[in-house]
């Protein structure tokens, strides 16, 4: 890959650090992300995958470390740093009283968006998404996958050049998935950058070119998906670097007697 | 089953009151209202025991139908969170029948339930006039008990199709917070009517005559007619008490047993209107997107409605209060309102004054109140000061126009139209500057609110220590910085051309105000919003 090798790279964390209490969420962790690629973060759960992601965003303040998007710190910087961003964050609520288009109207007008463009693009999106139908039933009215789908066209209505989704397809049908499948592939074939976190390997091994893989909160693996697979099925490179919990002989032994 | 069912709820009442210091405060208060209820039960039935002892049968049947209503009333006002719902136990294998002892009695394992018993122990003293009445209501009591625990239950069951849906939902918060701010004031009111009606005794004993033949007093009528030497009456009413009380046996009881079944899924409310216009009215900027979105929230989300509601609704209910009981204060003042003269004038002029002190705790913890939405503004790279300024263009759009009116409103009632412009300059300029101060203040303290979804009079709904210390700190600001509107506005009751210069002076305060609140809450927001975002994200 001679592009990205050359490069800079579209986002870039050096040294990331978070406590929480006792327990040390993300421990120095760096990870560089190539221009044009559509990365993997892998991990089980409690790793610091969304952590990591809250501290590239701007969501939570790192204890050390920097995240640099596009040469914007996103600490220092952050008006810069965040007009290049489109992020899906996971487990946080939406402005839920709203209906799907007005929410989508109100985070591209808050991005400092043209009214046209904004309008313009949210039925474009609702359209994509399948959503039309609802784009005037309140937020709280709907699914989860829904949820995720009017989360992901948040994520896109300012046209940004790095994506962050955390657990896109969370929740969501096969048929919408396909979608935002097709819809991320598009974006970086354009030029755009996609992260994305999950722990579905089948999903990552065929959708993501890079992958890292992430486990209490420090870096085992990062590469490019040949090279982190070192030639055997991603679920089992992953197992091997995570670690596996082996069942005792007799534990749950009652279970298997019917 | 049951005594499994009783062990949940207590352990579940255990893990809530250690888990936040609040939920003791909230504990604490409630037994201190409920310890105050029974203080005044307590002295009502001796003073009547003593004086008027032919009275007491009849306050306690008008008490006790009055704790089945308020059962009822309630149940459905905290039917959203009742943590003995059917549903959670659809998934287990146990029949209704051996769920439903130990659910009624649950319900009465707490404050509310706990206070009703021991009011109903205090309504022997009233019975005491005669042994066959006192060992009437002694056996009828635990059928009393019975009635009010079911009226809750029968009554959230019926309803519960209803209330699964968000627009019961919202209606009936927005009616309990209606009934909850008006409450004293209607209390007052009737209380004249009563008074003004004539002798409270006779009234008192047709009311109580009429209540038990109803499903409310029957359960009570039945000593009553026993102390009167009317047995016969006595056995219908018997006959009634048992029939309501079995009545909503079967009714809450077949409700629990298909919903163990038939889960009710909450439903939503389906599609909404736009309300285009809204996003007419504002600009298409950060600023203006923000400021619409108060906007929508404050017409849609219950928990804003209420303050909305209240903001309104409380300078009102004081002037109807005023007008209710300005005639028998008159009476027992005498020549005393005459030496009043033109300050008596003052009170009306001043009363939207109220609505805009209401608005203190809606300034500080609209932040608060967005909870982890909060992180679209932090994503999206907005200022601080676009944040700051569009929440308080919202409350202004929204706040300026109602307290216009309500001031107009209670300057036509008083009749003084002169004292407008001073009743407009004292509650404008008091709104504004506590949107400032509250713009200001907010990144460093955003308060506790009700969570998303949760119900507005359950957790959080105090504010916390933060917006104790946030309305101290505005109040202040209105006796300081607000004196000079709130103080010609007063004067003006002599010198009406002061009410002018209290307009003049309300809004030029109330703009610099507003226009410091967001400047420096804007830049601390800047600095702090990781911060900011973490503490209203926390829920309780």
């Amino acid at each position: 890959m001679p592009l990205a090798a050359t490069a800079p790279p579209i986002l870039s964390l050096r040294e990331l650090s978070k406590r929480f209490g006792q327990t040390l969420a993300v421990d120095r962790l760096s990870l560089d992300v190539p221009r044009g690629s559509l990365f993997g973060l892998l991990g089980p759960n409690g790793a610091g995958k969304t952590t990591t992601l809250s501290m590239a965003t701007g969501l939570l303040r790192p204890d050390a470390g920097t995240a640099v998007v596009d040469g914007a710190d996103v600490w220092a910087d952050p008006p810069v740093a965040k007009a290049r961003m489109g992020v899906l964050p996971d487990g946080v609520r939406l402005f839920d009283r709203l209906t799907g288009a007005e929410l989508l109207r109100y985070h591209g007008l808050l991005r400092g968006m043209p009214e046209a463009d904004v309008t313009g693009r949210a039925g474009e999106l609702l359209a994509a998404l399948g959503l039309a139908e609802a784009a005037s039933t309140l937020v709280i009215d709907y699914s989860a996958g829904m949820r995720k789908k009017i989360g992901l066209a948040c994520a896109l209505i300012h046209a940004p050049r790095l994506l962050l989704l955390d657990e896109p397809f969370e929740a969501v049908d096969p048929v919408s998935g396909e979608t935002i499948r097709e819809i991320l592939r598009g974006f970086v074939a354009s030029g755009g950058t996609v992260v994305l976190s999950s722990h579905v390997m089948e999903l990552v091994e065929s959708l993501c070119d890079r992958v890292a893989i992430i486990a209490q909160g420090r870096m085992l693996a990062a590469g490019t998906l040949d090279e982190v697979r070192q030639g055997q099925p991603l679920q089992r490179r992953f197992l091997d670097l995570v670690g596996t919990q082996a069942l005792d002989a007799g534990s749950l032994s009652w279970l298997r007697s019917s | 089953m049951a005594a499994l069912l009783l062990g949940l709820q207590l352990r579940q009442y255990g893990r809530t009151l250690t888990r936040s210091p609040w939920a003791t405060v909230t504990l604490v208060l409630a037994v201190l209202g409920a310890l105050g209820a029974l203080g005044l039960v307590a002295t009502t039935m001796l003073l009547l025991r003593v004086t008027l002892p032919q009275t007491g049968p009849d306050a306690v049947v008008v008490l006790g139908s009055a704790l089945v209503v308020g059962w009822a009333v309630a149940s459905v006002l905290i039917s959203a969170d009742d943590a003995l719902a059917p549903e959670r136990f659809a998934m287990l294998p146990v029949p209704a029948r051996r769920l439903l002892p130990g659910v009624l009695l649950g319900g009465a394992v707490g404050v509310g339930g706990i206070a009703t018993l021991l009011a109903l122990l205090l309504t022997l003293i009233g019975w005491s006039i005669t042994w066959p009445a006192l060992l009437a209501a002694a056996l009828l009591l635990p059928l009393q008990l019975l009635t009010c625990l079911l009226a809750g239950r029968a009554l959230a069951a019926a309803l519960a199709r209803q209330l699964a849906k968000r627009s019961g939902r919202d209606l009936v918060v927005v009616i309990g917070s209606v009934l909850g701010i008006s409450a004293g004031i209607v209390v007052v009111v009737v209380a004249e009517g009563v008074r003004a009606l004539g002798s409270t005794e006779s009234l008192l004993g047709a009311v109580a005559g009429a209540l038990a033949w109803t499903p409310f007093g029957a359960a009570w009528g039945v000593p009553r007619a026993i102390a009167a030497g009317a047995l016969l009456p006595a056995a219908a009413q018997l006959l009634i008490a048992i029939a309501t009380a079995a009545l909503l046996w079967l009714v809450w009881a077949h409700d629990f047993r298909s919903r163990l079944t038939a889960p009710i899924v909450s439903g939503g409310g389906g599609r909404v209107r736009s309300a285009a216009w809204i996003d007419r009215l504002l600009p298409a900027t950060p600023v203006g997107a923000i400021a619409a979105r108060g906007l929508r929230y404050r017409l849609r989300d219950p928990r804003h409605l209420v303050n909305v509601i209240g903001v309104v609704l409380l300078p009102l209910l004081i002037l109807g209060l005023n007008v209710v009981m300005g005639s028998t204060v008159e009476l027992e003042l005498g020549e005393g309102v005459a030496d009043l003269g033109a300050l008596g004038d003052v009170g009306p002029l001043l009363l939207p004054l109220l609505g805009a002190i209401v608005l203190m705790s809606v300034a500080q913890l609209d932040t608060a109140y967005d909870s982890s939405a909060l992180s679209a503004h932090v994503l999206s790279g907005v200022s601080g000061t676009a944040d700051r300024a569009g929440r308080a263009l919202g409350m202004l759009v929204l706040f300026g126009p109602l307290l216009t009116v309500t001031a107009v409103v209670t300057t036509a009632i008083s009749g003084r139209w002169e004292l407008l412009p001073a009743s407009l300059g004292a509650t404008l300029g008091t709104a504004a500057l506590v949107i400032g101060v509250g713009s200001a203040i907010s990144p460093w303290m955003p308060g506790q609110t009700p969570a998303p979804e949760a119900s507005p009079f359950g957790t959080g709904s105090s504010g916390g220590a933060q917006a104790l210390l946030g309305a101290l700190l505005m109040l202040l600001a209105i006796l300081t910085a607000g004196a000079p509107a709130i103080g010609t506005a007063i004067a003006a009751a002599w010198f009406p051309w002061l009410g002018w210069v209290s307009l003049a002076v309300g809004l030029g305060l109330g703009a610099l105000a507003i226009w410091l609140g967001v400047r420096l809450g804007g830049r601390a927001l800047d600095r702090r919003w990781p911060e900011v975002l973490a503490a209203v994200s926390r829920e309780h």
